[in-house]
């Protein structure tokens, strides 16, 4: 049980796939201008990855060595498709702002290096984990980072004002250059300080 | 069986495996998503005459009966002439344009809106531009399908760039028709005074989009030039002929 909390644990603090292996930076540029569509990403990457883990796993014994790469991808890009077709029939307005990037799940390396160097390896439930705690440590910081963006950048949260009108009748006014990508540089950057000073740069020690 | 042999047979199970379940999920799905383009489709007709407030949240059956009270399709022939859906049996074969037209609550047409098919960078821009009665102020553009780079060229579906067509001209001071062309950046800095009705801010980073956008509002405006100098024609001839109040207003603005 202690393992499997572990392998759940690991990504989200100690292992984080974006503060730590600095993986799947690009999607968390573009699409954390808003929460909502932060949450969406975080979903659709946490399903992508714990059910593409899961039937590496699955099928990991009987995967042929020479093409596992190909199968892995053709797995991940299998569910990618489903979750974008899902999306679009659900959720017009939301796939439509995250346009590629849901379909660029496929092409994170988070996802590839997931499979490869854990569901390869290990049972399907475990993969499973490693995948949703991945899922959720890529989620997390997406999430962080939309909150600091969306609330600068636009004065909300979860498309709802929050900075009230009367501080915007002083003279406060939106921080446009949140909403652009270099802000969302600015915010992970100062996400990965935090977490190397709180857990004492172990990399350092190492 | 040999290595080589249990790839292939893996692979092709895979592949057979994988495309079964795309596809079951595809067609399940396709309904849903048919559904959502038309609504999102109708919102941009109506966003393109200011029928819905840009930020507001529509839900889809507002969007349906504000479509339903205000918009309808007709067609235009080679010489402007606007004609009925009822009289047409087969509007591709006849050579007529699809219009939609905006009325207000006398069931006078207030706009009629035009859709656009441009080329752009990557693949089709698919839109709506809506004109004013007097065929020549544009009302609005909007963008609802495209497949350009998010951040560069797929700003044509923002509001900001799509804002910068309201209140432009497609005709010239002496009334000749030049339609709308998107600068190479700020359209202030580029063009002189005098044609700055026709000409909006371009996108920096996405030339090429803006060069392809611009060729195809040419040439989709042109297609409809016929039926924009009728609406310029009876514009004309009511400021001069008729004290109505409306026309009145028209002369104002």
């Amino acid at each position: 049980m202690n393992k499997t909390l572990s392998i759940f644990w690991r990504p989200i603090w100690k292992d984080n796939p974006i503060n730590i292996q600095m993986l799947g930076i690009c999607s968390a540029l573009a699409v954390t201008v808003q929460l909502k569509t932060a949450f969406v990403m975080a979903l659709s990457m946490t399903f992508v990855l714990s059910c593409s883990s899961f039937m590496v796993s699955v099928l990991r014994k009987q995967i042929p060595r020479n093409i596992r790469i190909i199968v892995e991808l053709s797995i991940i890009s299998t569910f990618v498709i489903l979750t974008d077709e899902f999306l679009r029939a659900y959720m017009y307005d939301i796939s439509k702002q995250l346009s590629v990037f849901v379909g660029l799940i496929i092409t994170n390396c988070i996802v590839l290096g997931r499979s490869e160097a854990f569901a390869l390896s290990n049972p399907p439930h475990l993969a499973f984990i490693d995948g949703v705690g991945n899922g959720f440590g890529y989620g997390s910081v997406l999430l962080i980072v939309a909150f600091f963006r969306e609330l600068f950048g636009s004065g909300s949260l979860f498309g709802i004002q929050i900075i009230p009108d009367f501080i915007y009748d002083a003279g406060y006014v939106d921080a446009g250059f949140m909403l652009l990508a270099p802000a969302a540089f600015i915010i992970i950057g100062l996400l990965v300080w935090l977490q190397k000073a709180v857990s004492g740069n172990k990399e350092m020690d190492q | 069986m040999s290595d080589r042999m249990k790839s292939i047979v893996f692979a092709l199970m895979l592949c057979l495996v994988c495309s079964s379940l795309l596809t079951a999920a595809s067609t399940r799905l396709q309904p849903m998503q048919e559904k959502n383009f038309q609504i999102d489709r109708k919102k941009n007709i109506l966003r393109s005459v200011s029928l819905i407030e840009p930020g507001r949240k529509y839900s889809n059956d507002e969007i349906e009966k504000l479509y339903k009270d205000n918009i309808f399709q007709y067609y235009v022939d080679g010489k402007g002439t606007i004609v009925s859906p009822e009289t047409v049996e087969n509007p591709e074969l006849s050579g007529l344009l699809p219009l939609y037209l905006a009325m207000d609550a006398n069931n006078r047409i207030r706009s009629y809106i035009i859709p656009v098919e441009s080329n752009g960078l990557w693949g089709k821009i698919h839109g709506y531009m809506a004109l004013k009665d007097d065929g020549a102020t544009i009302e609005g553009f909007t963008v609802y399908k495209h497949s350009e780079t998010p951040g560069l060229g797929g700003e044509i579906e923002n509001q900001w760039f799509q804002e910068n067509f309201v209140g432009k001209k497609i005709v010239n001071p002496e009334n000749q028709f030049v339609a709308v062309s998107i600068a190479k950046g700020s359209a202030a800095d580029k063009v002189t005074k005098e044609k700055l009705p026709n000409y909006v801010d371009g996108i920096s980073g996405a030339t090429l989009t803006g060069q392809y956008l611009t060729q195809g509002l040419h040439r989709i405006l042109k297609k409809y030039e016929p039926v924009s100098l009728n609406f310029r024609q009876n514009a004309l001839q009511c400021r001069m002929q008729t004290h109505e109040p409306w026309c009145e207003e028209n002369a104002h603005e």
